[in-house]
Protein backbone atom coordinates (compact mmCIF):
# COMPACT_ATOMS: atom_id res chain seq x y z
CA UNK A 1 0.00 0.00 0.00
CA UNK A 2 1.00 3.55 -0.60
CA UNK A 3 2.66 5.60 2.07
CA UNK A 4 1.30 9.11 2.18
CA UNK A 5 4.13 11.61 2.45
CA UNK A 6 3.60 14.64 4.63
CA UNK A 7 3.61 17.84 2.60
CA UNK A 8 6.30 20.40 3.27
CA UNK A 9 5.50 24.06 3.95
CA UNK A 10 6.65 24.91 0.40
CA UNK A 11 4.28 22.35 -1.08
CA UNK A 12 1.43 23.72 1.03
CA UNK A 13 2.07 27.18 -0.38
CA UNK A 14 2.05 25.87 -3.94
CA UNK A 15 -1.22 24.06 -3.33
CA UNK A 16 -2.82 27.12 -1.74
CA UNK A 17 -1.64 29.44 -4.53
CA UNK A 18 -2.09 27.96 -7.97
CA UNK A 19 -1.19 29.92 -11.12
CA UNK A 20 -3.45 32.92 -11.68
CA UNK A 21 -6.35 32.78 -14.08
CA UNK A 22 -8.27 36.03 -13.59
CA UNK A 23 -7.95 39.65 -12.57
CA UNK A 24 -10.12 39.06 -9.49
CA UNK A 25 -7.78 36.31 -8.43
CA UNK A 26 -4.83 38.64 -9.01
CA UNK A 27 -6.36 41.19 -6.65
CA UNK A 28 -7.02 38.54 -4.05
CA UNK A 29 -3.42 37.27 -4.22
CA UNK A 30 -2.13 40.83 -3.98
CA UNK A 31 -4.33 41.45 -0.91
CA UNK A 32 -2.91 38.32 0.71
CA UNK A 33 0.61 39.53 -0.06
CA UNK A 34 -0.04 42.97 1.43
CA UNK A 35 -1.74 41.52 4.52
CA UNK A 36 1.50 39.83 5.62
CA UNK A 37 4.09 42.09 4.04
CA UNK A 38 4.51 44.46 7.01
CA UNK A 39 4.99 41.60 9.46
CA UNK A 40 7.52 40.06 7.06
CA UNK A 41 9.52 43.30 6.74
CA UNK A 42 9.66 43.82 10.51
CA UNK A 43 10.84 40.27 11.15
CA UNK A 44 13.31 40.47 8.29
CA UNK A 45 14.84 43.70 9.60
CA UNK A 46 15.23 42.23 13.11
CA UNK A 47 16.93 39.05 11.90
CA UNK A 48 19.08 41.05 9.49
CA UNK A 49 20.44 43.37 12.17
CA UNK A 50 21.29 40.45 14.48
CA UNK A 51 22.93 38.52 11.64
CA UNK A 52 24.97 41.60 10.69
CA UNK A 53 26.21 42.06 14.25
CA UNK A 54 27.40 38.45 14.50
CA UNK A 55 28.90 38.44 11.03
CA UNK A 56 31.02 41.45 12.08
CA UNK A 57 32.18 39.66 15.22
CA UNK A 58 32.92 36.53 13.21
CA UNK A 59 34.99 38.55 10.74
CA UNK A 60 37.00 40.02 13.65
CA UNK A 61 37.63 36.51 15.03
CA UNK A 62 38.84 35.25 11.68
CA UNK A 63 41.49 37.96 11.47
CA UNK A 64 43.03 36.93 14.78
CA UNK A 65 45.32 34.05 15.61
CA UNK A 66 43.62 31.35 17.74
CA UNK A 67 45.06 31.01 21.20
CA UNK A 68 46.10 34.64 21.52
CA UNK A 69 44.71 36.88 24.25
CA UNK A 70 42.99 39.12 21.75
CA UNK A 71 41.30 36.14 20.10
CA UNK A 72 40.08 34.95 23.48
CA UNK A 73 38.73 38.42 24.21
CA UNK A 74 36.70 38.55 21.02
CA UNK A 75 35.38 35.04 21.63
CA UNK A 76 34.19 36.06 25.07
CA UNK A 77 32.54 39.07 23.51
CA UNK A 78 30.75 36.78 21.04
CA UNK A 79 29.37 34.57 23.79
CA UNK A 80 28.34 37.60 25.84
CA UNK A 81 26.58 39.04 22.81
CA UNK A 82 24.91 35.70 22.10
CA UNK A 83 23.56 35.44 25.65
CA UNK A 84 22.37 39.05 25.49
CA UNK A 85 20.64 38.39 22.18
CA UNK A 86 18.88 35.30 23.61
CA UNK A 87 17.76 37.31 26.60
CA UNK A 88 16.33 40.15 24.54
CA UNK A 89 14.93 37.94 21.78
CA UNK A 90 13.80 34.71 23.43
CA UNK A 91 11.70 33.86 20.36
CA UNK A 92 14.49 34.51 17.87
CA UNK A 93 14.32 31.01 16.34
CA UNK A 94 10.56 31.06 15.91
CA UNK A 95 10.72 34.55 14.44
CA UNK A 96 13.44 33.54 12.01
CA UNK A 97 11.48 30.48 10.92
CA UNK A 98 8.30 32.51 10.53
CA UNK A 99 10.22 35.04 8.45
CA UNK A 100 11.62 32.29 6.20
CA UNK A 101 8.13 30.86 5.73
CA UNK A 102 6.72 34.30 4.89
CA UNK A 103 9.61 34.95 2.50
CA UNK A 104 8.84 31.75 0.56
CA UNK A 105 5.12 32.39 0.56
CA UNK A 106 5.31 36.03 -0.51
CA UNK A 107 7.98 35.30 -3.12
CA UNK A 108 5.72 32.60 -4.60
CA UNK A 109 2.69 34.93 -4.74
CA UNK A 110 4.80 37.68 -6.26
CA UNK A 111 6.17 35.33 -8.91
CA UNK A 112 2.66 34.18 -9.86
CA UNK A 113 1.50 37.79 -10.20
CA UNK A 114 4.52 38.65 -12.34
CA UNK A 115 3.91 35.60 -14.56
CA UNK A 116 0.26 36.55 -14.93
CA UNK A 117 1.14 40.15 -15.85
CA UNK A 118 3.66 38.92 -18.38
CA UNK A 119 1.15 36.57 -19.98
CA UNK A 120 -1.40 39.38 -20.18
CA UNK A 121 1.15 41.75 -21.71
CA UNK A 122 2.02 39.16 -24.35
CA UNK A 123 -1.67 38.63 -25.16
CA UNK A 124 -2.17 42.33 -25.84
CA UNK A 125 0.91 42.76 -28.00
CA UNK B 1 37.58 24.20 27.29
CA UNK B 2 35.99 21.91 24.74
CA UNK B 3 32.36 22.70 25.69
CA UNK B 4 33.07 26.40 25.54
CA UNK B 5 34.45 26.20 21.98
CA UNK B 6 31.61 23.93 20.92
CA UNK B 7 29.01 26.44 22.16
CA UNK B 8 30.84 29.23 20.45
CA UNK B 9 31.16 27.33 17.20
CA UNK B 10 27.47 26.37 17.20
CA UNK B 11 26.26 29.84 18.05
CA UNK B 12 28.46 31.48 15.41
CA UNK B 13 27.35 29.02 12.74
CA UNK B 14 23.76 29.67 13.60
CA UNK B 15 24.03 33.43 13.85
CA UNK B 16 26.05 34.08 10.73
CA UNK B 17 23.96 32.08 8.26
CA UNK B 18 23.51 34.11 5.12
CA UNK B 19 20.30 36.10 5.07
CA UNK B 20 18.68 37.08 1.77
CA UNK B 21 17.75 40.69 1.07
CA UNK B 22 14.08 41.50 1.72
CA UNK B 23 11.46 41.08 -0.95
CA UNK B 24 10.20 44.34 -2.35
CA UNK B 25 6.51 45.18 -2.32
CA UNK B 26 4.30 44.62 -5.33
CA UNK B 27 4.41 48.06 -6.88
CA UNK B 28 2.91 47.37 -10.27
CA UNK B 29 -0.64 48.58 -10.28
CA UNK B 30 -3.00 46.33 -12.17
CA UNK B 31 -2.85 47.82 -15.61
CA UNK B 32 -6.02 48.64 -17.38
CA UNK B 33 -6.47 47.28 -20.85
CA UNK B 34 -3.49 48.46 -22.85
CA UNK B 35 -3.98 50.11 -26.18
CA UNK B 36 -4.10 47.57 -28.91
CA UNK B 37 -2.65 50.02 -31.37
CA UNK B 38 0.11 51.88 -29.62
CA UNK B 39 1.52 54.81 -31.51
CA UNK B 40 4.88 53.87 -32.88
CA UNK B 41 7.78 55.67 -31.30
CA UNK B 42 9.74 58.02 -33.46
CA UNK B 43 12.40 56.20 -35.39
CA UNK B 44 15.40 58.23 -36.29
CA UNK B 45 16.82 57.30 -39.60
CA UNK B 46 20.56 57.14 -39.49
CA UNK B 47 22.07 57.35 -42.94
CA UNK B 48 24.35 54.52 -43.77
CA UNK B 49 27.99 55.51 -43.80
Amino acid sequence: HRVRKRRSAEEDIEVAYAPLASLDQRQSYKDDFNAEYDEYRQLHARVESITRRFTQLDARCRKLVPGTKEYQKVQEEVLKEYKKMKQHNPNYHEEKQRCEYLHNKLAHIKRLIADFDQRRAQTWC
Amino acid sequence: PFFYSLCLYASMREMTQSWPPPLTAIHTPCKTEPSKFPFPTKVSIVPAV
